[in-house]
C-alpha cells in the first residue's frame, strides 16, 4: 500500500548571523489512516519538519532525488500544488482573522481551499457543527476563549476533507476540558479514515493517540516505532527520580557507580535514575546516600513509560531537553 | 484568480469594518480640503470687498459735475462710497469706521468752469495707510474731473451741447488710456495653451492635493491588514493553500486598489457636486489619473504592508510618506509657487504628477492628451513600489 506520507532524507538549517541545523536527514512514512506522532522537546525540529511538509520551508537540498516529501503519492517538491490539496494544516498559532466571525474566516478559507456553492455551504455548515460553535458562528474571533479559538483553528484544516491532516502542537495553552475536546477529535478523524501527523512535546498525548511515534532530539529522529515497540527499548529498566536534602549534583557520580544503575540525569532539582530492578537498587541508592551523609527526602518510581525512552535514549529529561 | 478576488473580499470587508478607515478616507479629506481651500480662499477678491470705505456727502448733487465726480469716485476699484449726514460720517471717521469722508460743496460743478474752482472737503486719517490711499484716489478722480472741463473749455468755449459733448469724451477718454500696462505668464504663453475661460474656485488646488494626500493616509488602515495577516500567522497558512505567492500578493493589491479608487471617485464626486469642481469636463483625462494614481499609491501600500515588521511601523511609515509626498509633490502649496529647484524635486513623488494630472484638467481646462504623461509616470511607480514589494514578499 502507498504511504500517506513519505519523507526522505530531510535537512534544513537555518542561516541567521551563526547557522543552526533544526532537522538533518529526518526520514519516515505514515500509512493511510494512521495516528503518526512527533514527538520531542522544544527545539527539536518537529515545527520546522511540519513547515517542509507544509511547503512553508524549501528543504535545503531540493529536488535532487536525495531527498523527497510525498503526501498521497504526490511530490510536494515537484507538484506542489496536487500535493497541497491533500492536506489540512493546524498550525500550532491561531491562524484566524481576529477582526473576522468564525462564520466569515470558515467561509474564506473554504474558498481559499477551492470550495465553491452548495458544497461550500454545507461543509461550514458540518465543521460548525463538528467544532461545536453553530451558536456562535457569527461572533468575532476576537471574542472568542483560547479553546473556541483552538477548535475553530482545527476546524478551518478539515474544511476540504483533506487525505491527510498535520496538527502542530495543537493543544499547547488550553484548558483541560478542550485539550480532552480535541484529542477526542483526533481519534475521531483516524475513525473516518483521515491520516493525522501530530507533533507534541506532552508524552501522554503522544502515547494516547499515536499507531506511531518517532521520537526527535536535535534535528533527527533517534526513534519510530509503536508505544509498546518503544517501551521494549529500554526493557524491564524502571524510572527512580530522588530529591536530595543537598545539591544534587553531589550523588551523581556515586549513584552512577551503583550496580544496576545504566543512566542517571537531573531534571530540576530531582535526579531521575534508568535501572534494571528498582527492588534491587533502591537500598543501594539509601546505602550510598546515607555513607555520604546525605539524606533522601523524596522518592518516586515510574514504570517504563516514554519520558523512559527518551532519557534512556539521549540521556536527558524529555522536559528539560 | 478565484484566489485573488477572494483574498481582496475579505481585506475589504477587513477595512471597512475598522473606523479609523472612514475617518481617513473620507471625513478627513473633505475637512482639510474646506481648510486648504478656505486659507488659498486670500488670493480670491471675488468673495471678499476689500475697498476702502468713504463716506459722502454731495451738497451739489443738482449739478452734472457733482454728479460725474460721485459716480466715478463709487466706480473706483478702491473706494465704497457710504452716503449719511455729515456729523455721523466725520464721528465715523474719527472711530476709525470709516476710512475718509468726502464733502462735496454747494456749487462746487459749477466752479470747475471758473478759474478758481472750490476745494472739496475731505476728513481724513492723514497719516494711515488706508486715508492716503483713499485721499490719493478720491484727487485723482477730481483731477480727471477737472482736466475734463478743463479740456472741453478749450474745444468748446461757446459751452452748450457742444461742451457737454466734448466734457463727456474727454471722461470717456481716462477710461481708455492710450497706454496701458499688462502682465502675462512666460509659462503659459510658451506652453502654447489653448484659450480658455478662467476657472475661479478656491478648491481646484486643495480638493485633488487633500484627496491624495488622504489616499496615501488611508494606507495606514490597508497596510494594517496586510501586516496583521502575517502576525496572526493568517499568512503562513494561506500559504498552505493552492494560492501561490504571487496571487496572495496580487489579492491585497487588488483591494488596495479598489479601496483607493472608491475614495478617489467619492471625493471626485463630492468636489463636482458640492464644491462646483470641474472634473467630469474631461471624464477620461479624470478616469486616467484617478486609475493610474490609485495604482501607484496602492503599490506605495503593498510594499509598506509587506516591510513593515509591526502595525505601528506600518502606520509610523505610511505618515512619513504622507507629509513627504504631500509636502514635495505639491499637495498643500502649488508647485507653481516654488522655485524651478524645488519643483524638479517634487517631481521625484508620485503626488507631483497626479497634481499635475488634475490641475490639467481642473486649472487648466486640459483635455485627455494632457493625461497621458502624468499617467505614464504614475504607471511607473505602480511597476516600481509592486516589484520592490514582491521581491520583499518572496525573501520573507
Amino acid at each position: 500500500m502507498e504511504s500517506a506520507i513519505f519523507v526522505q532524507n530531510l535537512h534544513k538549517t537555518f542561516r541567521n548571523g551563526s547557522s543552526l541545523k533544526a532537522v538533518d536527514g529526518v526520514s519516515f512514512e505514515v500509512a493511510p489512516g494512521e495516528i503518526f506522532s512527533l514527538l520531542g522537546p522544544n527545539g527539536a525540529g518537529k515545527t520546522t519538519t511540519i513547515s517542509m511538509l507544509s511547503a512553508l520551508l524549501k528543504p535545503d537540498n531540493g529536488a535532487t532525488g536525495a531527498n523527497d516529501i510525498r503526501i498521497m503519492g504526490r511530490s510536494l517538491i515537484t507538484e506542489p500544488l496536487a500535493a497541497k490539496a491533500m492536506i489540512g494544516v493546524v498550525p500550532q498559532d491561531i491562524a484566524l482573522y481576529q477582526d473576522l466571525s468564525a462564520l466569515e474566516n470558515l467561509i474564506f478559507w473554504a474558498k481559499m481551499y477551492g470550495l465553491k456553492g452548495t458544497l461550500l455551504k454545507t461543509r461550514v455548515a458540518e465543521v460548525l457543527d463538528l467544532i461545536g460553535l453553530t451558536d456562535r458562528a457569527n461572533d468575532r474571533i476576537s471574542k472568542y476563549s483560547g479553546g473556541m479559538k483552538r477548535r475553530v483553528n482545527i476546524g478551518v484544516a478539515l474544511l476540504h476533507q483533506p487525505k491527510v491532516i498535520y496538527m502542530d502542537e495543537p493543544t499547547v495553552g488550553i484548558d483541560p476540558q478542550s485539550r480532552r475536546s480535541i484529542l477526542d477529535g483526533v481519534i475521531a478523524l483516524k475513525n473516518q479514515g483521515m491520516t493525522v501527523l501530530y507533533t507534541t512535546h506532552y508524552m501522554e498525548e503522544a502515547q494516547e493517540l499515536s499507531d506511531r511515534i518517532a521520537i526527535m532530539d536535535h534535528g533527527k529522529i533517534i526513534a519510530n516505532d509503536s508505544h509498546e515497540n518503544l517501551i521494549r527499548l529500554v526493557g524491564q529498566k524502571t524510572r527512580i527520580s530522588l530529591s536530595i536534602n543537598t545539591e544534587p549534583e553531589t550523588m551523581i557520580e556515586p549513584w552512577k557507580a551503583c550496580k544496576g544503575v545504566s543512566t542517571i540525569a537531573i531534571e530540576e532539582s530531582k535526579i531521575n535514575l534508568l535501572v534494571d530492578d528498582s527492588n534491587k537498587v533502591l537500598p543501594r541508592l539509601f546505602e550510598t546516600a546515607a555513607a555520604k551523609d546525605v539524606r533522601i527526602t523524596s522518592v518516586e518510581i515510574q514504570e517504563p513509560n516514554l519520558e523512559t525512552v527518551f532519557l534512556h535514549l539521549t540521556g536527558r529529561a524529555l522536559r528539560d531537553a | 484568480m478565484l484566489s485573488i478576488l477572494n483574498i481582496a473580499l475579505k481585506d475589504l470587508t477587513q477595512i471597512v469594518r475598522d473606523w479609523k478607515s472612514f475617518l481617513f478616507l473620507l471625513i478627513m479629506p473633505i475637512a482639510f480640503t474646506f481648510l486648504f481651500g478656505i486659507a488659498f480662499s486670500g488670493n480670491s477678491a471675488k468673495e471678499q470687498d476689500l475697498r476702502l470705505p468713504v463716506g459722502i456727502i454731495n451738497h451739489d448733487n443738482q449739478s452734472p459735475l457733482s454728479q460725474e465726480l460721485e459716480k466715478s469716485v463709487s466706480a473706483s476699484k478702491v473706494i465704497k462710497l457710504k452716503s449719511g449726514e455729515e456729523e455721523a460720517l466725520i464721528n465715523q471717521v474719527t472711530q476709525k469706521n470709516l476710512t475718509a469722508a468726502l464733502i462735496i460743496p454747494a456749487g462746487y460743478g459749477e466752479s470747475l468752469k471758473s478759474a478758481t474752482p472750490l476745494q472739496l472737503s475731505l476728513w481724513v486719517d492723514g497719516v494711515s495707510n488706508d486715508g492716503l490711499s483713499a485721499q490719493t484716489e478720491i484727487n485723482v478722480q477730481a483731477s480727471r474731473l477737472f482736466s475734463a472741463v478743463q479740456t472741453a473749455k478749450v474745444l468748446a468755449p461757446e459751452g452748450g451741447p457742444a461742451f457737454d459733448h466734448v466734457l463727456m469724451n474727454a471722461l470717456q477718454e481716462w477710461k481708455n488710456p492710450p497706454v496701458a500696462l499688462s502682465q502675462e505668464d512666460a509659462s503659459l504663453k510658451n506652453a502654447d495653451l489653448q484659450p480658455v475661460s478662467e476657472v475661479d474656485n478656491n478648491f481646484t488646488h486643495s480638493s485633488p492635493g487633500m484627496i491624495l494626500q488622504f489616499a496615501i493616509a488611508g494606507l495606514m488602515s490597508c497596510a494594517q491588514v496586510v501586516v496583521s495577516e502575517r502576525k496572526n500567522h493568517c499568512l503562513q497558512r494561506l500559504m498552505t493553500t493552492s494560492a501561490s505567492r504571487v496571487q496572495i500578493l496580487l489579492g491585497h493589491y487588488l483591494s488596495l486598489v479598489l479601496m483607493i479608487f472608491a475614495q478617489f471617485i467619492l471625493l471626485i464626486i463630492f468636489g463636482s457636486l458640492v464644491l462646483k469642481l470641474t472634473y467630469f469636463s474631461q471624464p477620461l483625462a479624470t478616469l486616467l489619473i484617478t486609475l493610474s494614481a490609485s495604482l501607484g499609491i496602492a503599490a506605495l501600500g503593498l510594499l509598506i504592508g509587506v516591510a513593515a515588521k509591526s502595525e505601528e511601523q506600518a502606520i509610523g511609515v505610511s505618515m512619513i510618506f504622507m507629509f513627504l509626498f504631500a509636502g514635495l509633490g505639491g499637495a498643500w502649496v502649488p508647485l507653481e509657487f516654488t522655485g524651478k529647484t524645488f519643483q524638479a524635486i517634487g517631481h521625484f513623488t508620485p503626488l507631483a504628477w497626479a497634481m499635475d494630472g488634475f490641475k490639467n484638467i481642473l486649472s487648466r481646462g486640459l483635455g485627455l492628451e494632457s493625461a497621458w504623461l502624468p499617467a505614464a509616470a504614475l504607471l511607473g511607480y505602480a511597476i516600481v513600489f509592486f516589484s520592490l514589494a514582491n521581491w520583499k514578499f518572496k525573501t520573507q
